[in-house]
């Protein structure tokens, strides 16, 4: 099954937003992802399971820049 | 064996620091931010552990904002070169630590020039006036020392920020001996740059620094490299702290950092500058009613002092006086304390001074042990 995976600019980032989204709700976790040269990010992305398009939302309204968004995740 | 230099770095360490640091070898030994597996994705969770520990301390803006760092000249370094232009103004206080005046003295081959602002202690109006006195069309940072680390002087950083602010001047806080001592909010005090050591009254242990500024764009980077991070750029990341922390961090140190400040937290900064302030006041009753004791600064009272203090015995190089009581084991730095400037304002420069600064752990017998030490050395000179 596809993961709905958030990229975003740094491991700082991707914790941060980790943690706004665990505290607001959202079940999220930190997972590394395989690069490819069309995928931007940090190298990491934040994993939510359920409600990925409200997260992601969620997470620029926080002041944390969603850099892309992928469905690909290992 | 009785431990006075604490300005240098703290001693003991809590244990709790011990076992974080010994855990932290045993358990999150991968490099964090980089490999992606598991051990290294949880070294970088307790290094962001870190980040929000120390935002939240000192009232910082969030977790993005604290830059780890050697140590606390090696911030001030950052934000020096990484701000100034060719032909800007700087003023920074008649206190600074040479990891202030070093780097400025660098920067003058670009024509950046400084202002040399006095201090008068106790004396908050007078010393704002010399800060506002200094400004001029060119000033574009002003760097002043939280507390001196040689006479332990106070500066109003409220009252220097508000000022810089009406001007649009940015300011730089060396809080190396005020943090873990005084409670700091960023935010309340409208700091642009804080600088601290993380090896001093945090706790933490040596070759841990921090810089926490919500303002890193407008510094560029004196260090370049690799950040675990779009590998594939040739170019250096523009986000904060990644931009600033290429190569492989102090994983151990920012560890041990965290169990400092968490020491404090669980302790009470309150509890810990009370204590403090008692050893040192105890000190400086008995020093006062001493026969040729030479003290500098009035008693170390809570609002214009932070619990340290330097004297000199009549007659006697400050280097010597130390030199005996390390022969009693008693451990306090003398000489200049690398603040050559701090030591012209109170004409110092040729003696020197022998610096007492207490930790939560001293006790009133450790200073009661160098009493008698600086008894006998008295009555045999």
């Amino acid at each position: 099954m596809d993961k709905p995976l958030i990229l975003v600019e740094s491991i700082t980032y991707a914790i941060k937003g980790r943690d706004i989204l665990n505290r607001n709700g959202f079940r999220a976790t930190i997972q590394k992802i395989i690069k490819n040269k069309e995928l931007k990010g940090c190298g990491y992305a934040i994993y939510v399971k359920e409600r990925a398009d409200e997260a992601a939302d969620f997470l620029n309204k926080s002041g944390i820049k969603v850099v892309s968004r992928t469905d690909w995740g290992h | 064996m009785v431990y006075l230099d604490n300005a240098a770095t703290t001693f003991p360490k809590p244990q709790m620091v011990t076992k974080a640091i010994l855990n932290s070898i045993i358990r999150q030994g991968a490099n964090p931010g980089r490999s992606g597996h598991k051990m290294s994705i949880e070294t970088a969770m307790q290094v962001y552990n870190c980040r929000d520990t120390i935002s939240n301390f000192f009232g910082a803006h969030g977790p993005e904002d604290v830059i780890f760092t050697l140590n606390c000249t090696m911030a001030i370094n950052m934000v020096i070169k990484g701000l100034l232009k060719p032909d800007d103004h700087v003023i920074i206080s008649c206190l600074e630590h040479n990891a202030v005046v070093r780097p400025l003295n660098a920067l003058k081959k670009f024509g950046i020039t400084y202002t040399v602002a006095q201090v008068y202690p106790c004396n908050n109006d007078a010393t704002l006036d010399s800060f506002r006195k200094a400004i001029n069309d060119k000033t574009s940072l002003i760097i002043c020392t939280h507390a001196s680390n040689v006479w332990g002087i106070r500066l109003p950083i409220a009252r220097i920020t508000a000022l810089a602010h009406e001007y649009n001047i940015p300011v730089l806080v060396d809080a190396a001996q005020s943090a873990g001592h005084l409670p700091i909010d960023m935010k309340e005090l409208k700091i642009d740059y804080l600088c601290a050591a993380g090896h001093k009254g945090l706790y933490g242990p040596m070759g841990t620094g921090i810089l926490i500024t919500n303002k890193g764009k407008n510094l560029t980077t004196i260090i370049e490299g690799g950040t675990g991070t779009n590998s594939q750029s040739y170019m250096q990341p523009e986000m904060s702290p990644e931009k600033f922390e290429s190569g492989t961090p102090n994983v151990p140190g920012i560890i041990g950092l965290n169990a400092g400040i968490n020491f404090i937290k669980k302790t009470k900064i309150e509890r810990i500058s009370t204590h403090e302030y008692n050893i040192i006041n105890y000190l400086y009753n008995k020093l006062s009613c001493m026969d040729n004791i030479i003290l500098y600064m009035p008693k170390p009272d809570p609002k214009h002092f932070v619990p340290l203090l330097s004297f000199n015995i009549k007659g006697m190089s400050s280097e010597k006086v130390a030199a005996y009581l390390d022969k009693n084991n008693i451990y306090v730095r003398a000489g200049l304390h690398c603040a050559p400037l701090a030591h012209q304002f109170a004409n110092t420069i040729d003696s020197g001074a022998v610096r007492i600064c207490p930790s939560f752990f001293t006790k009133l017998s450790d200073i009661d042990l160098l009493l008698l030490s600086i008894k006998k050395l008295t009555s045999n000179s």
